[in-house]
């Protein structure tokens, strides 16, 4: 600009990427071997008879009969009459062997939505239930906004 | 020589099969290294994200599956009774089933020898197979009952 003729010198600089490149390499090897892809989780329940402590007024409740053909009868306690008139008394059949879980779901839907005092409810299995239906009537449970899940022994 | 990348090496003109009058074209190609270190850095993220800082807190036995649950919490370290084959371990060591509130007594007793800088608090975590019948389930959860331990957590696996 001012006629002098001094060259400017470069002042950009490189990253070396190879030591980089390297670098994320190790780290995706290292966690490639050390992550756990299945996630555990825990369903956490208390014992339905002995587990309570004694207060004054009743919480609602409701009792869920598991049959080994998949039926599941519903009994409402400790909740307004008009409640258990509705709902009181209720059954699901099951689909081959299994509980409904689409109509469980279509069931505590419609009952959370007219009575939300309802948190607690408590299951009981029969002898030769699988494992795996009283975890996913406990998932359908809780998805539905009933998160004090008791569950009680033969 | 291989300054200029593979597009416009010419191969089409013929270049490097000795057409006179024509300097030799380049046949290398670059690497591409800001897209692979993208990708690197993509995957790393990824990767920590998911990392477990827990650790493993179960033992799986070979075909041993777990039921799936999509409302699952965390899972906790304490004590573990397994089912399996209508077998009952605690810790990995086999229990017979007449014998499972005395073991389960023992160890609450001595919860400092097997769990150190831990506290006891009431919380087993049950793990079985996601057919099990529930019969077996229930003699554990009672079993647990008269052992003091009234906070039961099922293994399962987070959907």
């Amino acid at each position: 600009m001012f006629g002098s003729k001094k060259t400017k010198k470069a002042v950009n600089t490189e990253v070396d990427l190879v030591a980089f490149i390297s670098l994320l390499s190790v780290c995706i090897c290292f966690l490639l071997l050390t992550t756990i892809w299945i996630q555990i989780g825990s369903m956490n329940v208390k014992q339905a008879v002995g587990g309570q402590a004694a207060s004054g007024k009743p919480k609602p409740e409701m009792w869920v009969v598991m049959d080994k053909e998949g039926e599941l009868a519903f009994k409402l306690r400790h909740a307004p009459r008009k409640f258990v008139k509705t709902f009181g008394n209720s059954k699901i059949a099951g689909v081959d062997g299994k509980p409904d879980f689409v109509e469980l779901a279509n069931y505590l839907g419609k009952l959370t939505g007219a009575y939300s005092d309802l948190s607690m409810a408590l299951i009981r299995p029969a002898e030769k239930t699988p494992f795996e239906d009283i975890i996913q009537v406990m998932d359908v449970f809780r998805e539905q906004g009933i998160q004090d899940l008791g569950v009680t022994p033969l | 020589m291989f300054n200029r990348p593979l597009g416009q090496a010419g191969l089409a003109s013929g270049a490097g099969f000795g057409v006179k009058g024509k300097g030799k074209r380049n046949l290398a190609a670059t690497v591409m290294l800001t897209s692979l270190v993208d990708t690197f850095s993509v995957l790393v993220i990824y990767l920590l994200v998911n990392f477990s800082t827990t650790g493993e807190l179960l033992y799986m036995s070979e075909g041993m599956e777990l039921p799936a649950a999509a409302k699952a919490i965390e899972l906790e370290r304490n004590v573990v009774v397994k089912v399996e084959k209508d077998k009952l371990y605690i810790e990995e060591e086999e229990i017979p089933t007449t014998q499972l509130v005395k073991r389960l007594l023992d160890v609450k007793q001595n919860w400092e020898k097997y769990y150190p800088d831990t506290e006891f608090t009431g919380a087993m975590t049950i793990q079985a197979d996601r057919r099990q019948a529930y019969d077996l389930l229930s003699h554990v959860i009672q079993a647990g009952g008269h052992a003091g331990y009234s906070d039961i957590n099922f293994a399962v696996i987070r959907k």
